[in-house]
């Protein structure tokens, strides 16, 4: 079986906003060749390391979103450096490029230029707020775009939890992967469009829009409704408070439980049946409690007393998996850490062994999101070292001698 | 100018609900693709329980606000699967279609009989996105999720809040809106596929199993350095660090300060402003922006980390006099990290990058009237991804479907209303589908 993007060569030229985006191009099986300045992209050098200890080649996030590629340095800044991406994009079906508006424009490697020697070439440029608009050349950071995208205003803490809370941004870089999922998006749209008229295109993708469409329902709250929503600990926003979700179990490990339609007969039988088997229920199995009256105005006192004692007294992967097992749409609130002990994750062979050869080990990495059952999404490789595949890509494949490689290595080229 | 589609011919038929599938449809309708949305009103969830039907109109199957924005650019047809004469139906239509997607537990469209050899006998080369809650295979499979669930269970959750605070979480379900993404990425790649080989496929996508990437550093730190995240400044709210404790880089970026949320005038709600300051000469500019003179203690990274209260006090001195916009345009023209926290109404109404890139533009719904629509978060040169259909009403396309695509006669159609196919026979019907009856 072969990968469902094999056969494409994408050029990604891409800091730490965007290299998520290339790694799902390359775990898909396209062969991603990163082009970094000469010495290494600046991101190598975000934490944490191997061992801690600081190096280009240590560094874990770029490890994890630069998988599957191959890696060269290139220094556009010179005419050498510039020829030689020339020959590369020309040869290229996807170019991937972060640089702020304008930059490859400046340096006579404008979009339109690269796509007129190769017509069915596809750029996308990825980029903090697009190519247009009054806030084209803001700078910007995760933290920045989870403020302005939205995400933060619907993030936080009910006041009993944390007394004046500020609104809370969610870490692990998600505005990176929001705008990476939309650029993905809209290049595999473009090469299913290319598969039937040959024309390739430019994609101007903004990670602030991505972020601000990642909000579920605030948007349509504001725009049919005129609401503005409150931010509540552990669940989701709403105009006015809601009965909390999140329970702290035995173990100190918080639980999410909310129950799905609410407090009907129904899910009270199904909850009383659950913690009357471990003599938890206390009155709820009353058949009084199948009166819808009677649940409203004990509402508080099941959620906030029964069950809320129920998931104290168990740890949290015992109550989430009895939910479960009962029909509740229950979650223990893991660490990533915890994820490696998840036999459904082992099932569905969810951990990959990727090898470091240069250090004689290798390391388990997560896999992919979702199994393709007819061509295999999955990491082919590790990382590239700083300019690992130099003398694969320029002699080997580019034609250059050993000898016109030094030189361009002399001069700052490469 | 009219310009082509980069889905034009593709035709998708969608069984998903909620929200994460129809998320995902909602895309390709967008790039181009025919979306054939299957419902049934018994049985629907995403239209109803709506909470975002406007103040003074009925609340029922049409008048959901967030499922007008979510299913833009589909047709309904209303379709009772679980009869023989249903299935016959969505076996018709799958015969002329390129892509299948739901979004039901793991074992559901198999009971139908309409499970991924079942299709392969209808159309050999569908391309069958399942977008469950756990997958289709492994353990858990029969779990199901929301996605709060998924978040809690796959680590993303426990990755937001303050530091020996309970988590903050995600106030939405972010793995509906990634979920989303993923089964629509999941479709375009296996349609790309599908051009180059012939070949079709079923791809099992889990909403739970799609979030655990999303936590790629924190996973190595632990897989390859043994450390893990239940530790001490962990997670360290909107720092890049938390002062006091041990200094680690916690997966957002750089460990930087300043790298805050900072209260900005009148101090309402919604009243912050996030700035981060990536190099000492970013802080410098900072630091003469605010007229300040120059702190020794802050010159350095080091510095700012091992002040970082004093740090946030001082600046937060500054903030509290200005609002969240202006603290943002004099940082920015000064080449300083600084946007505010944007509520809803902020990005619909105030934010000027939003209005020039045409994200929220009006579409008129035959039953909610005119609002604005939520626009692709990217421009398509040859392509443009646009919205062209608001939501169906429920049913509203159910003739088209039946007699112009599928070339049912018009007392196929009736007797299909009689019999329960396209609608359970004592349930009132809208006044569109009296129509079409007609």
């Amino acid at each position: 079986m072969t990968c469902p993007l094999a056969g494409l060569r994408v050029l990604e030229l891409a800091n730490e906003t965007g290299h998520f985006c290339g790694k799902l191009l390359g775990d898909l099986g396209a062969d991603v060749v990163k082009i970094e300045p000469p010495g290494g992209e600046p991101c190598r050098g975000i934490g944490p390391f191997l061992d801690d200890v600081p190096h280009p080649d240590r560094g874990l996030p770029f490890w994890y979103y630069n998988t599957s590629k191959r890696g060269i340095t290139l220094n556009l800044q010179t005419e050498d450096g510039r020829a030689l991406f020339r020959r590369l994009a020309a040869g290229a079906d996807i170019v991937l490029e972060t640089f702020r508006p304008g930059y490859l424009a400046s340096l006579g490697l404008d979009h339109e230029s690269l796509r007129a020697e190769n017509p069915g070439l596809i750029v996308c440029a990825l980029t903090p707020f697009g190519q247009t608009g009054p806030w084209r050349d803001y700078l910007s950071s995760d933290l920045s775009h989870m403020a302005a995208g939205g995400e933060m205003a619907s993030c936080g803490y009910d006041e009993a939890d944390v007394p004046n809370a500020p609104p809370i941004a969610p870490g692990g870089g998600n505005a990176w992967h929001m705008g990476g999922h939309y650029a993905y998006m809209a290049i595999a749209a473009a090469l299913v469009y290319r598969t039937m008229s040959g024309e390739g295109q430019l994609i101007d993708v903004s990670i602030h829009e991505a972020c601000a469409l990642t909000t579920e329902s605030a948007i349509a709250n504001y725009i049919y409704r005129g609401e503005t929503l409150l931010r509540q600990t552990g669940r989701h926003h709403a105009p006015a408070p809601t009965a909390r979700t999140q329970f702290r179990a035995k173990d100190g490990i918080y639980v999410t439980a909310l129950i799905s339609g609410g407090l009907n007969p129904r899910n009270v039988r199904s909850l009383a049946d659950l913690m009357d088997r471990y003599g938890m229920a206390g009155d709820l199995k009353d058949p009084k409690y199948q009166d819808p009256a009677v649940i409203a105005e004990n509402a508080a006192r099941i959620i906030d007393g029964l069950l809320a004692s129920f998931i104290a007294s168990l740890p949290a992967e015992e109550v989430y998996r009895a939910g479960q097992g009962a029909g509740f749409t229950w979650g223990a609130v893991r660490a990533p850490e915890d994820l490696l002990k998840d036999e459904h994750l082992h099932d569905r062979g969810f951990w990959k062994t990727v090898e470091h050869p240069e250090l004689g080990r290798s390391f388990v990495y997560p896999g992919e999101a979702a199994i393709f059952n007819g061509s295999p999404w999955s990491i082919s490789r590790r990382a590239p070292l700083t300019g690992e595949h130099n003398l694969e890509i320029f002699v080997e494949e580019l034609g250059l001698s050993r000898a016109e490689l030094s030189v361009l290595r002399e001069n700052g080229a490469i | 100018m009219a310009f082509p589609k980069a889905l034009q011919n593709i035709r998708v038929v969608d069984f998903s609900w909620v929200r994460a599938g129809p998320w995902a449809t909602r895309w390709l309708g967008a790039l181009g693709a025919e979306i054939v949305k299957i419902e049934w009103p018994e049985t629907e969830r995403g239209r109803l329980p709506s909470s975002t039907t406007p103040q003074g109109m009925e609340t029922n199957l049409n008048t959901s606000g967030n499922f007008n924005d979510t299913n833009v650019n589909k047709k309904s047809i209303t379709l009772n699967v679980r009869s023989p004469k249903g299935l016959e139906i969505a076996k018709r239509l799958i015969s002329v279609s390129d892509i299948v997607i739901e979004n039901f537990s793991s074992r559901v469209l198999q009971k139908w009989g309409l499970g991924y050899e079942e299709l392969c006998k209808v159309k050999p080369d569908i391309v069958y996105v399942s977008m469950s809650g756990y997958g289709h295979t492994g353990r858990d499979h029969a779990f199901t999720t929301f996605g709060p669930v998924a978040q809690a269970v796959s680590g993303l959750t426990w990755q937001s809040g303050l530091p020996d605070a309970p988590p903050a979480g995600w106030g939405w379900s972010y793995m509906d809106d990634t979920g989303g993404m993923y089964g629509a990425m999941c479709a375009l790649t296996g349609l790309y596929h599908r051009n180059m080989t012939g070949k079709g496929q079923h791809i099992d996508q889990s909403q739970m199993v799609s979030s655990v990437p999303l936590n790629g550093p924190a996973l190595l730190d632990f897989t390859v350095n043994g450390r893990g995240t239940r530790r001490p400044g962990f997670p360290p709210g909107n720092r890049a660090h938390w002062p006091g404790t041990p200094l680690v880089d916690n997966y957002r970026g750089p460990t930087v300060a300043p790298h805050n949320a900072y209260r900005a005038s009148p101090g309402g709600y919604n009243d912050w402003c996030t700035i981060v300051c990536h190099s000492d000469a970013e802080w410098r500019a900072l630091e003469a922006l605010m007229g300040l003179p120059q702190d020794p203690r802050f010159a350095t990274a080091s510095g700012r980390l091992a002040h970082q209260e004093d740090l946030d006090t001082l600046i937060e001195s500054w903030t509290s006099t200005l609002g969240k916009y202006d603290i943002a345009e004099r940082c920015q023209a000064a080449g300083i990290r600084a946007l505010p926290v944007q509520s809803a109404e902020d990005r619909v109404e105030n934010d000027p990058q939003l209005r020039h890139r045409g994200m929220y533009l009006p579409m008129t719904h035959p039953a909610l009237g005119t609002h604005k629509v939520q626009n692709a978060p990217f421009k398509m040169s040859a392509t443009p991804a646009t919205n062209t259909l608001p939501s169906p009403m429920i049913g509203q396309h159910t003739r088209d479907i039946v007699e112009g695509l599928l070339g049912y006669s018009h007392n196929d159609l009736r007797a299909g209303y009689d019999d329960g196919t396209f609608w359970p026979v004592k349930r009132p019907r809208f006044s569109y589908q009296e129509e079409m009856l007609q």
